[in-house]
């Protein structure tokens, strides 16, 4: 929670609290971005009026820093032309002070599932990817090849050589990336940012 | 006789060419053609001529070959005369030759022929700078006095001599001057204008006649046939002569409705045939001796001919200038209507008014509705009429051309900008005569160039006026801050309790937090004064009168957009004061603004505000007044309250902070209702002299 107010700190912590969850408060954007990043699902509940950095200033610092923060703004006044864009920009929700706790409340939950959701993306993809990266690159060639849908006689023709050689191959692939049937490792392959070798015609 | 006159024509042409100077060589087959031409239709012409002479005298009736080669010079470029006068030569020559005349005989008619073609031609030609048409009555005064007059005259001297030498006839040098002269002057008034008007245009304009003119045509030369034929044929010589008047009227009929064309045509048909019956011996100019009766008829043709020329050359030229003056008309109303342009004229003599028909949609005058000054006068902005009128009075008295911008406010309460231009005509006794003049509505104009300043003040505007706004939101946050923590609290702690899990702590400090934001709220609000102050920019010494004309500029369109006249009586003498610039420009923002919102329900013309400056004792006041609802009697001291407002949305922070401001400049803010709306006074303290010093 951002807001450089302490009694707004204080206020809207224990409220946070009451609905339980661990809030931890901060009087300034860069107060945030000072702390280690926390490997969770994060929900920033920001004053749009603040000293030091804005509501959308932090939002593209924080999408540099690649950690998956969702974004509740809080305001004193309709401001509409921010609110959009902050809206535009991925931002949850948009609140004007005084609030109703429940909106808050809800708000707050719904950040929640989405950085968490997020967060598990990332860790699907990143885990993928570390599966794809212990291919060789003839393996990784192949492996493009087959998401493609390519026959293992087609591979070969492709890469001029035996499909005895390729069918070997294929085998190493399915055992490296963990998968038994090509759906599996299409999916594999979506998850880890893979693209076929062609676009099938 | 038309082909004749489509080569002819050609020449003419060509010669145009000439004069533009890409036609250089004079034997081209137009020359040559038109030459052959002149030979055959001199020849003809010699022949018709000896028909109609009246025996024994040597001279004709009506000699048509001197007509002919006239005609010809007079359709023709000059350079190419000597071929004319060379293809007439033989056909001279070939006609006389028939009729035993002696050969020296011959040659001197030629000679003294040719002369009168070449004074009558030169003379014409010298002074009708275009091509010869007897459409105008200049030209057709020129033709007969040069052509049909003095060529006949001066050559039948020399003819007459030639004819007393050669001792050709039995007749006197009296007797053939004037035979010859009068039988000349017949025949260039009835041949010249039917040659050269019928040629001159070709035929092209035939197939452009409707048929209706086609069978007018028809029955004029059917009633004029027949009626010449009883005046000149079928009475007996001796009937009443006034039967003579008889073709009159169908001559003035040719005149009048076919013009020159039809002028010349009807004059040669009536000619023709009266000298025809008299020479076989029939009608009325066929009673007395050969001479005598060819002097009667030629007296006769020649005194009706010249004024029908005369008749039919007025009424083409009234009819051109007809047209004109309606092409001139439609040009002007294109004009207009492109240009937004609004015409008219007061004609105060003839006591008769026009305006053009987008001109009067502009003014939203009736289609026939009279124009006068005072109508104009009513449709002007009532601020503007003043003005107006005294630039056209102005206007009238120095006799110089007007020009004014004004707005119009029109009945359906349209208001239009435009630019007016006239000045008063004046007749020979230097009396007024007209007002004539051009309206140009300039609104779209206008509402661009406000739109420009609009956008480039935009910046400025925005800013001011929404440092207002600014003051109050930032007002607002700061409230919410509290509130925010104070809501918050409460509901967490509601929560607590709830969830069952109450420490009494936690409660302690919830409750202690919340006591202190209520605090802190009620602080702000009554501290409105300090943050007023909290945010004042420099003091300087300024003059309200130029804080007032700059709000005034900020706000010029929304003025204008509110159509509310502002209404400035600043005391020029004003002392300054040690005031925030900006902050007390908040202070006339929000009270215009204040007055402008009053008076959303006043009607348009009497929306005004009155804004006044002066000095009284030891402060400057300053008083924006308004023709708007006024303020509510009852509520009168609450108005500088906070949250008090009388706008439907209305935070009611707008005169508090107004208050602040002026209080902090140690001034005094007050309100009074008036006749038909509302003043607001406030009062700066007059900075001395001393202080400034201390200031500075």
């Amino acid at each position: 929670m951002v807001d450089d107010d302490q009694s707004v700190r204080r206020g809207l912590g224990r409220l946070l609290k009451s609905a339980g969850y661990a809030p931890e408060t901060f009087s300034s954007a860069e107060d945030y971005l000072a702390r280690e990043i926390f490997e969770g699902s994060i929900c920033l509940v920001l004053d749009v009026r603040m000293p030091g950095l804005k509501g959308p200033g932090l939002q593209e610092a924080l999408e540099k820093r690649g950690a998956c923060e969702q974004i509740v703004f809080l305001t004193g006044h309709g401001d509409v032309p921010t609110a959009t864009r902050a809206m535009k920009k991925g931002a949850v929700d948009f609140l004007t002070k005084p609030f109703d706790d429940e909106e808050l409340i809800e708000a707050v939950r719904r950040a929640l599932e989405r950085a968490e959701k997020q967060l598990r993306r990332r860790g699907e993809r990143r885990e993928a990817r570390g599966r794809v990266d212990k291919l060789t690159p003839r393996e990784f060639e192949v492996f493009r090849f087959v998401i493609m849908g390519l026959l293992n006689k087609q591979i070969a023709a492709e890469l001029h050589t035996a499909e005895k050689t390729i069918k070997v191959h294929r085998g190493r692939v399915m055992q490296k990336l963990g998968v038994t049937s090509v759906p599996d490792l299409v999916r594999v392959s979506e998850r880890a940012g893979v693209s076929p070798a062609r676009k099938p015609a | 006789m038309k082909s004749i006159s489509v080569q002819l024509e050609t020449a003419e042409n060509q010669s145009r060419a000439a004069r533009a100077g890409d036609w250089n060589l004079p034997f081209d087959s137009r020359t040559v053609v038109t030459g052959l031409l002149v030979f055959a239709a001199y020849y003809l012409g010699a022949k018709i001529g000896f028909a109609l002479t009246f025996r024994p005298h040597p001279v004709s009736v009506l000699w048509p070959p001197n007509s002919i080669l006239l005609a010809a010079l007079l359709l023709t470029p000059v350079r190419i005369w000597w071929v004319l006068l060379l293809a007439a030569f033989p056909a001279h020559l070939a006609a006389q030759l028939q009729s035993n005349v002696p050969p020296t005989m011959i040659l001197c008619w030629f000679i003294s022929n040719s002369c009168e073609a070449l004074i009558g031609a030169g003379c014409v030609r010298y002074l009708i700078d275009r091509p010869v048409r007897f459409d105008r009555l200049r030209n057709v005064g020129i033709f007969c006095f040069f052509a049909a007059f003095l060529g006949p005259f001066l050559s039948s001297f020399l003819d007459a001599a030639f004819v007393v030498i050669n001792h050709w006839g039995q007749d006197s040098y009296w007797q053939v001057w004037r035979i010859r002269f009068t039988s000349n002057v017949l025949t260039a008034l009835t041949l010249v204008p039917f040659i050269v008007s019928w040629s001159a245009e070709g035929i092209a304009w035939l197939g452009k006649i409707r048929r209706s003119r086609f069978l007018e045509a028809g029955l004029l030369l059917l009633g004029l046939l027949s009626v010449n034929t009883i005046a000149f044929y079928k009475f007996a010589p001796t009937a009443d002569s006034a039967l003579l008047y008889l073709p009159l009227p169908f001559l003035i009929w040719a005149a009048v409705r076919f013009g020159s064309r039809g002028a010349s045509a009807a004059i040669c048909t009536v000619g023709f045939l009266a000298i025809w019956s008299a020479g076989h011996g029939y009608g009325p100019f066929s009673t007395r001796s050969a001479e005598e009766n060819a002097l009667s008829i030629q007296m006769f043709l020649i005194v009706m001919s010249v004024p029908l020329m005369l008749l039919a050359a007025v009424i083409e030229e009234r009819s051109k200038g007809e047209t004109t003056l309606r092409e001139r008309e439609e040009r002007i109303s294109l004009a207009a209507e492109s240009a937004d342009l609004a015409f008219w004229t007061i004609n105060f003599e003839r006591k008769e008014s026009w305006m053009s028909d987008n001109g009067r949609a502009i003014f939203n005058f009736g289609p026939d509705e009279p124009l006068s000054r005072e109508l104009f006068l009513s449709r002007v902005h009532p601020e503007d009429r003043n003005a107006v009128d005294e630039a056209i009075e102005s206007a009238r008295a120095s006799s110089q051309t007007f020009e004014f911008e004004y707005r119009l406010l029109r009945p359906d309460g349209e208001t239009r900008w435009l630019i007016s231009r006239g000045r008063y005509g004046y007749n020979d006794r230097g009396g007024i005569r007209e007002l004539i003049g051009v309206a140009i509505d300039v609104t779209a104009q206008v509402k661009a160039n406000l739109q420009l300043r609009l956008q480039r003040e935009e910046m400025a505007h925005l800013s001011r006026v929404s440092s207002m706004g600014e003051l109050t939101a930032s007002l607002a946050h700061e409230l919410n801050q509290p509130l925010s923590a104070i809501a918050s609290n409460a509901a967490a702690g509601r929560r607590f309790l709830t969830q069952g899990s109450p420490e009494p702590k936690m409660f302690e400090e919830l409750l202690a937090d919340v006591a202190a934001d209520a605090r802190r709220a009620s602080d702000i609000i009554h501290g409105i004064h300090d943050f007023v102050r909290k945010r004042e920019g420099t003091r300087r010494l300024v003059n309200l009168n130029e804080i007032i004309r700059e709000v005034l500029r900020l706000l010029h369109s929304d003025l204008l957009g509110r159509a509310t006249f502002v209404e400035k009586q600043l005391d020029p003498s004003l002392p300054s004061v040690d005031a925030d610039p900006v902050q007390l420009q908040q202070v006339l923002l929000n009270l215009l603004m204040n007055s402008l919102e009053a008076m959303h329900l006043t009607s348009t013309e009497k929306r005004r505000i009155l804004i006044s400056t002066k000095c009284e004792a030891d402060s400057v006041v300053t008083s924006v007044r308004d023709y708007g609802s006024g303020l509510p009697e009852e509520d009168m001291d609450k108005v500088f309250t906070h949250f008090y407002s009388t706008k439907p949305n209305g935070m009611g922070m707008g005169l508090t902070i107004v208050r602040s401001i002026i209080e902090a400049h140690g001034g005094k803010l007050w309100a009074e209702n008036v006749a038909e709306g509302a003043r607001f006074f406030f009062a700066l303290p007059v900075t001395r002299k001393s202080e400034t010093r201390e200031v500075a």
